[in-house]
């Protein structure tokens, strides 16, 4: 039998297919079109150096520890560090802190640089040279930002270090048991992998002068620090027993004979104070914060705070010193009760003093822990803004080829990430100018709490982070804080809404109408094909997390 | 085998025969379907067309026949059923009646359209209101433009026969088939019938191989809306299958006269209309009175001929035209009628003559509606009414009381 | 994990090119689908707006063998199909019949019963829009109380509720009924795995979604289908064997103007309707919990 039901040109006689509908490109319909954009996610903008968290969290969850590390490093050389001491701006503006509890930020930081300790840069990290020769005066981690960020992109580095070892606050101003030295070691061994070259007990006005740097180098950056404490008029500060705060831990940590009282007092509330505090509890003091505002107004980061208190501080908040007692040595320290009243300058709300509130607290020794300032005397042809080194837009001092950050310089202070965030802002700004070399461009709009498409998301609760047994914690200065598990850190990074920043959750691509969305190669998560594309919009408006965008349709494409 | 009675053998042919039955048309339709080795049958209860059904129940729960018989809930689903069968490729089987036929109207067209070469059978039975339950072929006459071929039975027999013919023409052309046969006279009416051998049946008509059907390997979607652009052809070539069906119909006759012996005619079969000058034209059981008063009025020397029409889709036209090429006096006698116009065949074979080179006078007589006996006594009068017509008439009315 | 994972089996059947309307429910729903029944399955389409969606002859976005057959057939066309398939001895093919509202609740119903109380071997998928959308939205039993549709007008939207679908199957007592939704498509890719894994008649009831004719915006598609179950319009559940009832997601509810108020063809309703509905909503809700608590 021949064919019946098909034609002589092979065509059937009656209404059966013969193929797909692929020669329909629907994609004409459309006037809107979806993309996919990230947007800035909230914590990356809080965080001073625009770490790009979601991102690394993408590697913590498949497991690429090395590869989150390297998504780190593109904006911060030292996340060990800063996974321990950083005061976690990111995390004040979570947008999941809406729907239940913020993300661990910190301790993922941490858990990324601790699985990270026995591993190198990539060899891609050291550049050919770009002929640029930059001195950096400090080795701070403002300093280190720079000089990573100067390395990283072929730049001869080197950095001129009053000390006998690098780290400057960090080795100087930190005690161990946060940040124990072996992790900033090995940070600053990293550095320095890329060729960066630290010559310590090079101070300036002594060793070296700032001209001279000026005449050798292509530019210089003054990254001093500030280790000055700040003056202070209180009856009887200059008695035996009275000193600052840092000097107390400077010694300490450089590890100098200590002799401290059975009862010290410290005063202030921003990191120092507290970690003045805890050490002199570590040497068996029995101690007592002093600070003039409420505990919410305190500076230092709040989980230290609350750590100095489990481990038996007592804090005296609302109350300020009227004048240390004692002969030669300090006996006592007398006090007064304050209430607040308006905001001053500070946007804090001033402390008023009580009258008839005065009492005497019994204290062989009163660290003051009331701010610290630059020592600039070396410096004298430098202009200032008082007490810091004037700086413009490009961290440019008034000094040609002379740059400033971290705390020396005018700007955000005290912090170190802040001091990271204006080393990286320099080196930048440096390159910028001697090789025309662009910072990126501008940058997309911050993802709100609003824009996040709850309904994929279920209640968990954050994490509780492992620490020593208060206990055993006052006995030495081991490490409090302990590194998370791989499960916890995977889980929390799991737990990320990963504002703005595509995950590769499918749900565009399970979604689509007009499968449209295919997955994408090298990289991209997945690929819209406008010829079939009806521009429904539904992929958009069901991304959990804001990235893509639904745009007009401007033009007739392809 | 009983020994026949010689009269008998040429029409039982001993060699082709296992058996032979005494049975009503509507067990020679079940035993036709099962010989026809179908897959599939689909059918909802309508008297008088039970009985085929409740036969290939029988058979299906015996394993007789080894098809799936889905029970359903109503005759549009039971042709609807075999929409899905046919075009997964099975060959299928269905049957009814009157009010049923009707209730499937959309899917016969659908059926034909699908190019499904499904069989059904069909008992002519009158429509309601009122209920009536006899003879009449209104019910399938309706269906004459939904693109099915239809055959009309005279005999019991014929319907075994025809029905696997049916299966040779209908995949053959991938058009569906319909046999008729009237309610009672035939299908409760028992008859001697040969059940012709399997394996001869089977040599006849080989196992259904679609070129198309419903395969997961090669898929394609059926029946999808079609624009103006297309719509046209598909019908076009439903016409071109229907004239390729009058054109093998004779040959498929023919062979089946070689595999299982019998011959019933082509299209249509011709008695005693030799130097005919009056013909008599029928289709289904009249044809029968009609021989007996065809031999009544040759024995006393009226050269009166008779022409029963077994194909209605396609329509023989040129058949019929050489059929009547010698007659003087046609007279179509139809147990039928289209309200407004007259008898059905009749309206059919005057529309044939039309454009031939031949024009009788042709008279249209409407008898035996509702199942009422058309006797001899009946046709006598219309042989009479045609022998002394002048002019021909359309619409003849016999045997409406006053 | 936090975020509600969501995976469907890679395997794309369905094709592009489709005409469904952008934000079509009922592309979605096929798709996934497909995706579970894989390349041996037939599908059998009645009237209704995938017969448009597949694609004019010669061609058909589906991707297997699709029958259009009409109105009223569906589920004995695929009985039928069934029938063939088994005549040939290709037993492990899924036939899947795919029908809209009105080829269920209407037209069809009378063949859907049939084929249920038979038992028959095949998945019967109705994607409800809730009206005759194919032919220009118009009202079906399918079509909720109070809604609006081109031949219930706002002056006088739809009296009745509408016609409980799922009950009358299940009173069929057929292995296996569930409601799903294009907004939960791991919940519905889950229905289609277990409804592949039974013999005898399997009912799926889907939600779907329809712009033109709810009058919503294309984008919306899913967050309307998704407040459809949260608002427990539409729950989403199983019912095993005709009486074994299941919920299978329990979302936090919402009111259910959440859902009413992002579609058109609820805009004239007065704050009085709607607490009807919610009452209506709740009452059934609450027969529903009853029946699943007696369940096991």
């Amino acid at each position: 039998m021949g064919h019946v039901l098909i034609d002589q040109e092979g065509k059937p006689v009656f209404a059966a297919s013969t193929g797909r509908m692929e020669w329909n490109h629907t994609g004409s319909w459309r006037y809107m079109r979806p993309r996919y954009e990230n947007k800035l996610p909230p914590c990356t903008q809080g965080c001073p150096t625009h770490e790009k968290i979601p991102q690394y969290f993408a590697q913590v969850k498949r497991g690429d520890y090395r590869g989150a590390w390297e998504i780190i490093l593109e904006d911060n050389p030292l996340p060990g560090v800063c996974g321990r001491v950083c005061y976690h701006p990111c995390e004040d503006v979570c947008n999941r802190g809406e729907f239940d509890e913020r993300i661990a930020i910190n301790a993922l930081e941490r858990f990324v640089a601790d699985q990270n300790l026995d591993r190198r840069y990539p060899a891609s990290f050291r550049q050919p040279s770009n002929g640029v020769n930059i001195a950096i005066v400090g080795s701070g981690p403002a300093g280190l930002s720079a000089a990573y960020q100067l390395a990283r992109r072929g730049t001869a580095v080197t950095i001129f270090e009053a000390a006998a070892e690098p780290g400057g606050m960090l080795r100087l101003g930190i005690p161990e048991y946060r940040l124990p030295r072996h992790i900033l070691d090995k940070e600053i061994h990293d550095i320095q992998s890329l060729g960066v070259e630290i010559r310590t007990g090079q101070r300036l006005g002594t060793d070296i002068t700032l001209e001279d740097l000026q005449n050798r180098f292509d530019a210089v950056i003054l990254a001093l620090g500030a280790y000055r404490g700040r003056a202070v008029d209180l009856p009887g500060r200059h008695l035996k027993g009275v000193r600052s705060a840092l000097d107390f831990l400077r010694e300490l940590n450089t590890h100098q004979p200590v002799d401290l009282p059975e009862r010290v007092t410290v005063i202030g509330g921003g990191n120092t104070a507290i970690d003045a505090a805890r050490s002199a509890r570590r040497l068996g003091a029995d101690v007592t914060i002093l600070y003039r505002r409420s505990r919410t107004e305190m500076p230092a980061v709040r989980e230290e705070i609350e750590a100095a208190l489990e481990e038996g501080i007592d804090l005296k908040e609302c109350c300020t010193p009227v004048e240390v007692l004692g002969d030669e040595s300090v006996r006592g320290l007398r006090w007064i009760k304050t209430r607040l009243g308006e905001p001053d300058d500070s946007g804090r709300r001033r402390p008023i003093p009580i009258p008839g509130s005065e009492a005497v607290l019994e204290t062989g020794a009163v660290l003051l822990a009331i701010g610290e300032l630059p020592e600039l005397e070396s410096l004298p042809a430098l202009g200032t803004t008082g007490s810091r080194i004037a700086v413009n837009d490009h961290y440019q001092t008034n000094l040609e080829g002379v740059y400033a950050c971290g705390d020396v310089a005018d700007g955000p202070v005290g912090t170190v990430v802040d001091a990271i965030a204006t080393g990286k802002a320099t080196a930048l700004a440096v390159l910028h100018s001697l090789l025309d070399q662009k910072p990126a461009a501008n940058q997309p709009p911050v993802v709100t709490y609003d824009q996040i498409n709850l309904d994929y998301f279920r209640h968990q609760s954050r994490p509780a982070l492992p620490h020593l047994d208060v206990r055993d914690a006052v006995q030495s200065f081991t490490e409090v804080n302990q590194t998370l598990s791989p499960d916890t850190a995977e889980q929390e990074a799991v737990r990320c809404f990963s504002c703005g920043t595509c995950i590769e959750c499918d749900l565009c691509l399970i979604y689509c109408p007009d499968v449209a969305i295919t997955r994408g190669s090298n990289g991209v998560p997945y690929v819209i094909n406008y010829d079939f594309c009806k521009g429904c919009g539904v992929c958009v408006e069901e991304c959990p997390r804001e990235a893509m965008t639904f745009e007009e349709e401007l033009s007739c494409t392809n | 085998m009983h020994e026949l009675a010689p009269a008998l053998k040429p029409y039982f042919n001993e060699e082709t025969t296992e058996d032979i039955l005494v049975i009503e048309g509507t067990h020679a339709a079940s035993h036709a379907a099962r010989l026809a080795r179908v897959q599939a049958i689909s059918a909802y209860p309508i008297t008088p067309q039970t009985s085929i059904v409740e036969l290939l129940s029988e058979m299906c729960a015996t394993g007789d026949l080894d098809a799936q018989f889905i029970k359903v809930e109503s005759e549009h689903s039971a042709l609807a059923c075999l929409v899905g069968a046919a075009s997964a490729g099975a060959r299928c089987f269905t049957a009814t009646s009157s009010q049923g036929l009707l209730l499937m109207h959309e899917i016969i067209h659908w059926v034909a359209a699908a190019r499904l070469p499904i069989v059904m059978v069909n008992v002519n039975r009158a429509l309601a209101p009122p209920w009536s339950i006899w003879a009449d072929q209104t019910d399938s006459l309706a269906q004459r433009d939904t693109g099915w071929i239809q055959f009309y039975g005279e005999s019991n027999q014929e319907i075994l026969d025809t029905i696997l013919m049916a299966y040779r023409l209908a995949e053959q052309v991938m058009l569906p088939v319909m046999v008729n046969m009237d309610a009672f006279f035939l299908s409760h009416t028992a008859e001697p019938v040969a059940l012709p051998k399997q394996e001869l049946v089977d040599r006849f008509l080989p196992p259904y191989q679609p070129e198309f059907r419903l395969d997961v390997n090669h898929p394609r979607a059926f029946g999808g809306l079609a624009k103006p652009d297309v719509y046209m052809e598909f019908r076009y070539h439903m016409q071109q299958a229907m004239e390729e069906a009058l054109q093998l119909w004779p040959v498929i006759a023919e062979e089946y006269k070689y595999h299982l012996g019998r011959w019933h005619g082509t299209a249509i079969e011709s008695y005693r209309c030799e130097d005919a000058e009056t013909i008599l034209v029928t289709a289904g059981t009249i044809t029968g009175t009609t021989r007996l008063v065809v031999d009544q009025y040759r024995e006393n020397g009226v050269p009166l001929g008779l022409v029963k029409i077994r194909m209605f889709r396609p329509f023989p036209v040129e058949a019929l035209r050489q059929a009547l090429a010698q007659a003087q006096r046609v007279g179509v006698i139809d147990r039928n009628l289209s309200f407004g116009q007259g008898g059905i065949f009749y309206s059919e074979l005057k529309s044939a003559l039309y454009n031939g080179d031949h024009r009788p006078l042709l008279n249209g007589y409407v008898a035996g509606l509702g199942g009422r006996d058309v006797t001899p006594d009946v046709l006598a009068e219309i042989v009479e009414h045609l022998i002394h017509s002048e002019t021909g008439q359309d619409l003849v009315w016999i045997g409406v009381k006053a | 994990m936090s975020q509600i994972p969501v995976s469907v089996p890679a395997q794309e059947i369905m094709g592009s090119g489709h005409v469904a309307c952008p934000g079509c429910g009922a592309a979605m729903a096929m798709r996934n689908a497909l995706k579970v029944l894989g390349p041996k399955t037939v599908v059998v389409i009645p009237a209704c707006c995938w017969s448009v969606i597949d694609g004019p002859t010669p061609h058909s976005v589906v991707g297997v063998p699709v029958i259009h057959t009409a109105f009223e057939t569906a589920a004995i066309t695929a009985t039928g199909v069934r029938a063939g398939l088994r005549a040939r001895g290709e037993e492990d093919v899924n036939v899947m019949a795919w029908a809209g509202d009105g080829g269920t609740f209407d037209i069809g119903f009378q063949s859907l019963s049939g084929a249920a109380e038979r038992n028959e071997d095949i998945i019967y998928v109705c994607y409800d829009n809730e009206a005759y959308m194919n032919t220009g939205i118009q009202r079906s039993s399918a079509t909720p109380w109070g809604a609006w549709t081109t031949t219930t007008p706002v002056n006088n939207p739809k009296s009745r509720p509408k016609k409980n679908i799922v009950d009358a199957l299940a009173a069929h007592h057929i292995p296996y009924i569930a409601t799903a939704s294009v907004a939960y498509p791991e919940d519905l890719v889950k229905k289609f795995e277990r409804a592949k894994s039974i013999r005898g008649m399997r009912f799926i009831h889907i939600l779907s979604p329809c712009p033109p004719g709810w009058k919503s915006v294309p984008e919306q598609s899913i967050r309307i289908s998704r407040l459809a179950v949260k608002s427990r319009v539409f729950p989403l559940f199983e019912v095993l064997d005709g009486w074994k009832y299941r919920l299978t997601q329990d979302p936090e509810p919402v009111p259910v103007n959440e859902y009413l108020r992002l579609q058109g063809r609820f805009r004239h309703l007065t704050p009085e309707a709607i607490d009807q509905i919610q009452q209506d909503v709740d009452s059934r809700w609450n027969q529903l919990q009853q029946r699943i608590a007696s369940s096991f």
